[in-house]
C-alpha cells in the first residue's frame, strides 16, 4: 500500500496539449495510467496499478466534491470536476476532469474512464473560492456526515441562487 | 516460405544459419585443425544466435500481444490498453504509442458522445473537448462542436417552443373560460339594466295614471263643493218658506178664532131675536167672507208647500249626488294610494337592480384587472425579464389592482361584511406567489432545462387554479351581498 504524502506548495503545471488519461475497476481502483498521468502524479506505472485512485486527493478538496463524482457516474452518468491533486513528492496539480462510465458489450458497468486536461487560470481561481467555503463548512461541522450534509446545502444553495445546474456551472467558469 | 508465419521465419532462419554454422565448423576441423582463437569466435557466434533465438521469441511474443490488442481496437472495443510495459524494452515505445492512440481515439468518441447527448437535451454548453487531442482529432472535434451547437440551438428552440406552446394552450383554455365568464357578466349587466328601464317606465306609466286620477279627484271635489253651495240656498228658501208657512197658519189661526167668536155671536143674537132674521144674515156674511179668506189661506199653503215639495226633492237629489261624488272620491283616493304604494315598491326595486349592476360591474372590472395581470405573467415568457411585462407582473397581491380594491377600495367598502370575502385573500396571494416563482425561473438556462421548463409550466398551471377560485370568489360575493342586503 502506498502511502499519502504530506503536501507542499510547490505546483506542477500540466501542458497545454496534453491529456491525462486513467480507468480504474468500479471500486476506483487503478487499471491503466498513460505516460502524463504517471510524469504529473510522480509514481511509476508499477506503484499506480492496483491502487486506489484516492491516492491523489489532496487535502484542500471537499470532500462534498468526490461524494458528487461518485454519485454521478455510479448512477452512469457523466461527471466534470475542478480537482487539485496531490503528487508523490507532496506538489499539487490542478485539472479539469471529466469521468465517464465504461460498459463491456452486454451494457454492464465495468469501469471508470478519467480524461484530466489542463485548466484555466480563472477558472482555477474561482472554484478555489468555492471549495474554500465547502472545506469550512465541512471542517465547522466536524467532517462527519453532517459536514458533508451541510457542504452539499451550501453547493445547492450556491447553484440555486445562480440558477444554474452543477454541469452547466463548471463549464461556465 | 510464404504460407509461414513471422516468428516460424525468424526461428527456421535462425535455426539454418545456426545449422550452417555448425556445418562449416565441423568441415574446417576435419581437414585442418583450428587455433583456439577460431574455436573461441565460433563459440560466440553460436552463443549470440541462441540470445538472438531467444530475444526474437520474446518480441515476437509481445508482437503478438500487441497485435491482440490493436485487433480489439480495430474491432472496436476501445477500452483495452497495455499495462506492465517495462523500462527499456524493444516494444515499450511501441506498447505507449498503441495506448497514446488508444487514449486519443477513446477521448474524441466518449467527448463526441457527451457533447451530443447534451446537445440533444438542448444543453449547449457541453462542447466536446479538443484539448489534449492532436492532429486530425483535434482537427475533426471542431466541426463536431460546429454540429453540436446547432443541434443544440434547434434542441433548445424546440423545447422553448414545447413549452410557449403548452403555455399558449394553458392561457387560451383559461382565457376563453375568462372571456365566457366576462361575457355572462356582461349579459347578467344588460338583462338587469333592462328591467330596470323598463322599471323606469311602468314608474312613468304609473305617475301619468295618478296625475290623471289626481286631476279627476280635483274636478270631483269642485264639483262637490259647488253642490255644497247649491244646497246652502235650497236650504234658505225652504226656511225661508216655513215662514210663510208660519205666517199663513198664523192668518188660518187667527180666521179661525175670529168665526169660532163670530159663530159664539150669531148664536146669541139667533137666541134673542127669535124672528129678527136680520142679524142672522149678517152674520151670514160675515162667515162667507171668512171662508173665502180661509180658501185663500188654502190655496196660499197649497203653493207654498208645492215650492217646498220641491225643494226637499232637490235636497234629496243633491244628496245623493254629494254621496255619489263622496263614493266616487274615496275609491280614486285609494286608487291613488295603491298606485302611490306601486310606485314606491317599483322605486325600491329599481335601486336593488342598480346597485345590483353596479356591484357587477365592479367585479367585473376587477376580474379584467386579474386576468390582464396573468397575461402578463405569460407575455414575460416570450418578452423575457426586462420587458414591461415583467416589471407588471412585480406586483403582489396587495398593491394590484384587485388588491387595491379588496384592502383600501370599494371592494373592502362594499364587500367586507359578507362571508366570501376573506376567502379571496388566500387563493389572490397564491395566483401573484406563482406567477412570482414561473418568472423567477426564466433567469437561468430554463431555454435548455426541461426540468425548469416542467417548474414554470406547474407555477402557472398553479395560478390557473387559484384564478378560478378567485373569479368563483368574487362570484360568490356578489350574490352574498345581494342575498344579505
Amino acid at each position: 500500500m502506498v502511502k499519502r504524502p504530506l503536501p507542499t506548495q510547490q505546483e506542477r503545471v500540466l501542458g497545454d496539449d496534453d491529456f491525462i488519461v486513467s480507468k480504474t475497476d468500479l471500486k476506483g481502483i487503478i487499471t491503466y495510467g498513460n505516460r502524463h498521468f504517471i510524469q504529473m502524479s510522480g509514481y511509476s506505472e508499477r506503484e499506480l496499478l492496483g491502487t486506489p485512485h484516492s491516492i491523489l486527493r489532496h487535502p484542500d478538496m471537499p470532500r462534498v466534491v468526490f461524494r458528487l463524482l461518485w454519485d454521478t457516474i455510479q448512477a452512469k452518468r457523466e461527471i466534470c470536476a475542478y480537482v487539485k491533486n496531490l503528487a508523490k513528492d507532496g506538489s499539487f496539480y490542478w485539472v479539469f476532469a471529466n469521468i465517464t462510465p465504461s460498459f463491456d458489450r452486454a451494457g454492464d458497468l465495468i469501469g471508470y474512464y478519467s480524461v484530466r486536461r489542463k485548466p484555466r487560470q480563472e477558472a482555477v481561481a474561482s472554484i478555489s473560492q468555492v471549495y474554500q467555503a465547502l472545506l469550512a463548512e465541512e471542517r465547522k461541522a466536524g467532517d462527519g456526515q453532517e459536514g458533508m450534509k451541510a457542504s452539499l446545502a451550501l453547493l445547492n444553495q450556491t447553484l440555486e441562487r445562480k440558477g444554474i445546474s452543477y454541469e452547466e456551472f463548471v463549464f461556465g467558469l | 516460405m510464404k504460407s509461414l508465419s513471422l516468428g516460424s521465419r525468424v526461428h527456421y532462419l535462425i535455426a539454418l544459419c545456426l545449422a550452417l554454422l555448425l556445418l562449416a565448423g565441423w568441415a574446417a576441423s576435419g581437414s585442418h585443425p583450428l587455433p583456439t582463437l577460431a574455436w573461441s569466435l565460433f563459440g560466440a557466434c553460436v552463443l549470440l544466435l541462441g540470445v538472438a533465438l531467444y530475444t526474437a521469441q520474446r518480441i515476437l511474443k509481445a508482437l503478438d500481444r500487441l497485435t491482440g490488442h490493436l485487433t480489439a481496437a480495430a474491432a472496436g472495443n476501445l477500452d483495452s490498453r497495455i499495462t506492465g510495459i517495462k523500462a527499456g524494452a524493444a516494444t515499450g515505445e511501441l506498447a505507449w504509442a498503441i495506448n497514446d492512440l488508444l487514449d486519443q481515439q477513446e477521448a474524441y468518441f466518449r467527448e463526441v458522445y457527451s457533447a451530443f447527448e447534451h446537445a440533444t437535451r438542448g444543453q449547449t454548453f457541453r462542447l466536446a473537448m479538443d484539448q489534449g487531442l492532436h492532429g486530425a482529432f483535434k482537427e475533426a472535434m471542431v466541426r463536431v462542436n460546429i454540429s453540436v451547437e446547432s443541434l443544440g440551438q434547434v434542441q433548445m428552440m424546440a423545447l422553448k417552443e414545447k413549452l410557449i406552446s403548452k403555455l399558449t394552450d394553458l392561457n387560451s383554455g383559461n382565457l376563453l373560460t375568462n372571456l365566457k365568464s366576462i361575457q355572462e357578466y356582461l349579459m347578467n349587466m344588460t338583462q338587469e339594466m333592462s328591467i330596470v328601464g323598463q322599471l323606469s317606465k311602468e314608474t312613468a306609466g304609473d305617475a301619468e295614471a295618478s296625475r290623471a286620477t289626481i286631476e279627476g279627484l280635483v274636478v270631483d271635489l269642485n264639483r262637490v263643493a259647488e253642490m255644497a253651495v247649491a244646497s246652502d240656498a235650497q236650504v234658505r228658501l225652504l226656511h225661508e218658506k216655513s215662514d210663510e208657512i208660519h205666517q199663513i197658519v198664523q192668518v188660518i189661526t187667527d180666521v179661525a178664532d175670529r168665526t169660532n167668536l163670530l159663530a159664539l155671536n150669531a148664536a146669541i143674537e139667533a137666541a134673542h131675536a127669535g124672528d129678527a132674521g136680520k142679524g142672522f144674515a149678517v152674520v151670514a156674511e160675515e162667515v162667507r167672507t171668512l171662508s173665502e179668506n180661509t180658501k185663500d189661506a188654502a190655496a196660499s199653503i197649497a203653493k207654498t208647500l208645492r215650492t217646498f215639495g220641491q225643494a226637499t226633492t232637490q235636497m234629496i237629489s243633491d244628496s245623493e249626488q254629494v254621496k255619489a261624488l263622496a263614493e266616487g272620491s274615496r275609491m280614486a283616493v285609494a286608487e291613488f294610494r295603491t298606485r302611490v304604494l306601486k310606485f314606491a315598491g317599483s322605486a325600491t326595486t329599481s335601486f336593488t337592480q342598480m346597485s345590483r349592476a353596479q356591484d357587477l360591474s365592479f367585479a367585473t372590472l376587477v376580474k379584467v384587472d386579474h386576468f390582464l395581470y396573468k397575461q402578463n405573467g405569460y407575455r414575460v415568457i416570450h418578452q423575457g425579464t426586462a420587458s414591461p411585462e415583467a416589471r407588471a407582473v412585480q406586483a403582489d397581491h396587495r398593491s394590484c389592482r384587485l388588491g387595491t380594491w379588496y384592502y383600501e377600495g370599494q371592494g373592502a367598502e362594499l364587500f367586507s361584511h359578507v362571508p366570501s370575502y376573506v376567502r379571496l385573500e388566500a387563493p389572490h396571494a397564491d395566483v401573484h406567489r406563482n406567477v412570482h416563482e414561473a418568472v423567477a425561473q426564466l433567469n437561468g438556462a430554463w431555454e435548455r432545462n426541461p426540468a425548469t421548463q416542467s417548474l414554470i409550466y406547474a407555477h402557472f398551471e398553479a395560478a390557473e387554479r387559484a384564478s378560478e377560485t378567485v373569479m368563483a370568489t368574487i362570484d360568490r360575493m356578489v350574490e352574498e351581498r345581494h342575498r344579505l342586503g
